[in-house]
C-alpha cells in the first residue's frame, strides 16, 4: 500500500506516493529521477549510492524513504550548477579520476563530507574517508589524488 | 528492501506510540534506529515475518555525557557523534571504545546508533565487543517502567536480545574506574567494510604495586553466539605482573571460552588462531597505554 510522503531534496520539496518499504535510493532514481545516485551492491557494502542527509554521508539504499522525511537530502546534482560545478566535481575532471565512473558520484559526495569535516586531509584520512566507497577500475590513486587537489594540498 | 508482509511503517513522536504500535503487530513489529543492519538481517531471512517497522528516531535518547561518574551514551547517539568526544583520545580506560569507533566507514558512523548497534545482538559487531570490556551497564524501558541491566544479559542468541516486545534501550552507561585502568579494542576485517573475521576487547586495571587488579577480555566477530567474554584469559592475569609472556599465555586461553564459527569469511580454526592472536595485541595495546 503506497503512502503520500513529502521529500527535500537538492532545495525542492516533493510530494510523492511511495511503498512503505521503498528506499531513498529507489525513490530518488525511479521517482524524481535523480539517476547521479547509483545502485550498486544495494546493501550498504559499495558507497555509490551516498547522499547527504542533513549534509552527513549516507547509504541511500540503507535509508527508507520514509524516514528521509523532513530531513535535508542533497544528490550528487544538487553540488554546484550547470555554470559552475563544485570544485571537487572540477578536481575529478583535471585528475581524471573517472574511469567507468560508476562510483564517482558516491565518491565525490563522500569527499564532500570529508573536506568539510577536515579541509586539508593528508593521504592517509583521505583513504580512511573513502573506505566506505568502492572503486573497480582506478585502484583510487587518482581519486585519492583529486581530492588532495579539491583541498589545495 | 523486501517486506513482503509489512503493513505499517510508525514514526512516532512520544514513547506511548511505539507501545501503541507493538501490541497492534508483537513480535512482528521491528524497532529501526539508525538502519544500518537492516540488509544485513533481510539477508539472514530475519525481515520476512515483519509487519511494521517502527522508525524511534523522533523520539530522542542521544546525546553524551562524561562525568566523574563516567560515561552516558544516549542510544540514539550515532558512531560519528560518539566519536566527537574529546575524553575518547585522553581516558586511557574508554581506548577500547576509542579503538572501535575508528573502523566503520562514515556512512555507518553517520547512521548507526549506539542502542540499534547492541539491540541488534549481531556476533560480527565492533562496538559491543568494546563496550562489554568496559563493563557496560543498560537503562531499558517499556511502557513508562524502566530498568536496568548488564549489557551481557541483553544478548539472549544469534541476533536475538533479551529485550521484551516494545521495550527500548534507552542509554548505555561505563564507569569511571578507580585507579590506573586501560583498554583496548583491535579487529581483524576481510576488507576496510566488512564485518569483523575476529575482533578483541581487552581492559586491564593495575594495583598500587603494578599487579594486575581487574581484566576483562572479550571477543566477538563469529566466535560464539554474541559477544564472548573469556573468564580463562582474565584468570591467567588477575593478581600478576603484566609480562608480554603472561599476555600470551592469557591470549592462548582465550581458546577454552570460544566456539568459533565457519563461514565464507573464515574457517573456524583460522578464527580460534587469530582470536589468539588479537587477544595478544588488544592485551599489549591496553598495557602499553598504562606506560
Amino acid at each position: 500500500m503506497k503512502q503520500l510522503i513529502s521529500l527535500e531534496v537538492n532545495g525542492d520539496t516533493h510530494e510523492i506516493a511511495v511503498e512503505a518499504d521503498a528506499t531513498l535510493l529507489s525513490v530518488l532514481r525511479d521517482n524524481l529521477g535523480l539517476i547521479g545516485t547509483k545502485r550498486g551492491c544495494d546493501s550498504g557494502g559499495c558507497g555509490c549510492c551516498t547522499v547527504h542527509v542533513d549534509g552527513k554521508a549516507m547509504y541511500s539504499c540503507m535509508m527508507y524513504a520514509l524516514s528521509a522525511q523532513g530531513r535535508k537530502i542533497t544528490t550528487i546534482e544538487g553540488l554546484g550548477s550547470e555554470e559552475k560545478i563544485d570544485p571537487l566535481q572540477d578536481a575529478f575532471v583535471k585528475e581524471g579520476a573517472v574511469q567507468c565512473g560508476y562510483c564517482t558520484c558516491g565518491m565525490i559526495m563522500t569527499a564532500k563530507q570529508l573536506l568539510h569535516d577536515n579541509p586539508h586531509p593528508d593521504e592517509d584520512a583521505i583513504r580512511h574517508g573513502i573506505a566506505g566507497n568502492l572503486c573497480r577500475c582506478t585502484g583510487y590513486h587518482k581519486i585519492v589524488e583529486a581530492i588532495k587537489t579539491a583541498a589545495g594540498n | 528492501m523486501a517486506l513482503v508482509k509489512l503493513k505499517e511503517f510508525c514514526i512516532p513522536d512520544k514513547p506511548e506510540q511505539v507501545d501503541a504500535c507493538v501490541a497492534k503487530y508483537g513480535d512482528n513489529a521491528l524497532i529501526l534506529a539508525g538502519g544500518s543492519f537492516i540488509h544485513g538481517l533481510e539477508a539472514r531471512g530475519l525481515l520476512s515475518e515483519v509487519e511494521a517497522l517502527v522508525d524511534i528516531r523522533k523520539l530522542g535518547f542521544a546525546g553524551v555525557t562524561f562525568s566523574s561518574e563516567g560515561l552516558r551514551i544516549g542510544a540514539m547517539t550515532t558512531f560519528a557523534q560518539l566519536e566527537q568526544l574529546p575524553e575518547l583520545g585522553s581516558a586511557p580506560w574508554l581506548g577500547a571504545l576509542k579503538d572501535a569507533l575508528t573502523y566503520p566507514p562514515m556512512q555507518i558512523k553517520n547512521a548507526a546508533t549506539v542502542g540499534g548497534c547492541l539491540a541488534a545482538a549481531c556476533p560480527f559487531f565492533d562496538i559491543p565487543t568494546a563496550l562489554m570490556a568496559l563493563d557496560c551497564r543498560l537503562s531499558v524501558s517499556k511502557a513508562g517502567a524502566k530498568r536496568e541491566m548488564n549489557l551481557a544479559d541483553l544478548f539472549a542468541g544469534l541476533f536475538e536480545n533479551s529485550l521484551a516486545p516494545g521495550e527500548l534501550i534507552m542509554e548505555a552507561k561505563l564507569a569511571k574506574p578507580a585507579g590506573r585502568a586501560a583498554s583496548a579494542f583491535i579487529k581483524l576485517e576481510g576488507t576496510a567494510n566488512d564485518l569483523a573475521i575476529v575482533n578483541a576487547a581487552a581492559y586491564i586495571s593495575l594495583d598500587g604495586s603494578g599487579k594486575c587488579q581487574a581484566a576483562r577480555v572479550t571477543l566477538g566477530g563469529g566466535v560464539g553466539d554474541n559477544v564472548v567474554r573469556s573468564s580463562s584469559a582474565e584468570q591467567v592475569l588477575l593478581g600478576q605482573k603484566l609480562t608480554e609472556e603472561l599476555l600470551q599465555r592469557a591470549a592462548d586461553a582465550v581458546g577454552q571460552d570460544i566456539q568459533p564459527m565457519a563461514d565464507h569469511r573464515a574457517s573456524a580454526a583460522y578464527r580460534l588462531a587469530m582470536a589468539k592472536v588479537f587477544t595478544k595485541r588488544a592485551l599489549s595495546q591496553a598495557l602499553s597505554r598504562l606506560n
